[in-house]
């Protein structure tokens, strides 16, 4: 099942590759936009492709190590491992939160583009919007 | 919060490497447990409890003042 999902993984990323690729050799150069796109699409399919086939590779060594494999799965597992993980996530959130105020700030006195500010203070919004999503979801559950 | 987890190890003659991998946790985390750094969660508590045979309150010692 795993390594169906990898293969699945890797084979979307050959496609997008190709997509890619044929767009580069088809598509019309008169439009911006669209001269960008077969780049976007060959930029996201290598890495679509390298995480796919480097999960297979990891999961094939894996099955001839099962000791080794067993070790990662606890270090992955480790209550204190993800404890550290969370809090090194939460002190990164409280920094972005204050960077992202800067730059807005910024952009804004830099007289940059009213779009391009406003996408930022909408992606600023969403993100705390999605963590206090999660701080009353978990305050039902907990 | 301080807990004789070293004492008790030691005394069974068993490797941090042992330990951590019977309870499925990382030899790290039985270092910071015996070092007074990391605190467990009531289920690996529990679990180090059943190991040893003994009560949570037996391993685990509870300070009032502490922090």
């Amino acid at each position: 099942m795993k390594n169906t999902k990898h293969w699945l993984i890797t084979g979307s990323g050959i496609a997008l590759l190709a997509v890619g690729f044929f767009l580069m050799k088809n598509i019309d150069n008169s439009n911006n936009f669209l001269m960008n796109l077969p780049y976007v699409f060959v930029g996201i399919g290598s890495g679509v492709f390298g995480s796919g086939m480097g999960s297979i590779v990891t999961s094939r060594t894996l099955k001839k190590h099962p000791e080794t494999q067993r070790v990662l799965e606890i270090e992955k597992k480790d209550e204190r491992n993800i404890a550290i993980s969370n809090r090194a996530k939460a002190k990164a959130y409280d920094a972005m939160t204050f960077v992202f105020g800067a730059l807005m700030v910024s952009f804004a006195l830099m007289g940059i583009e009213l779009v391009a500010v406003l996408l930022l203070v909408f992606s600023y919004l969403f993100v705390h919007g999605y963590g206090i999503y999660y701080r009353c979801k978990y305050d039902r559950e907990m | 919060m301080k807990n004789r987890l070293e004492e008790l190890r030691k005394n069974r003659g068993i490797k941090q490497e042992e330990l951590a991998s019977v309870l499925e946790v990382s030899r790290q985390t039985i270092g910071s447990l015996e070092n007074g750094r990391y605190n467990p969660s009531i289920l690996l508590a529990f679990k180090i409890a059943n190991f040893f045979g003994m009560s949570i309150e037996e391993i685990f010692i509870y300070e009032e003042d502490a922090k």
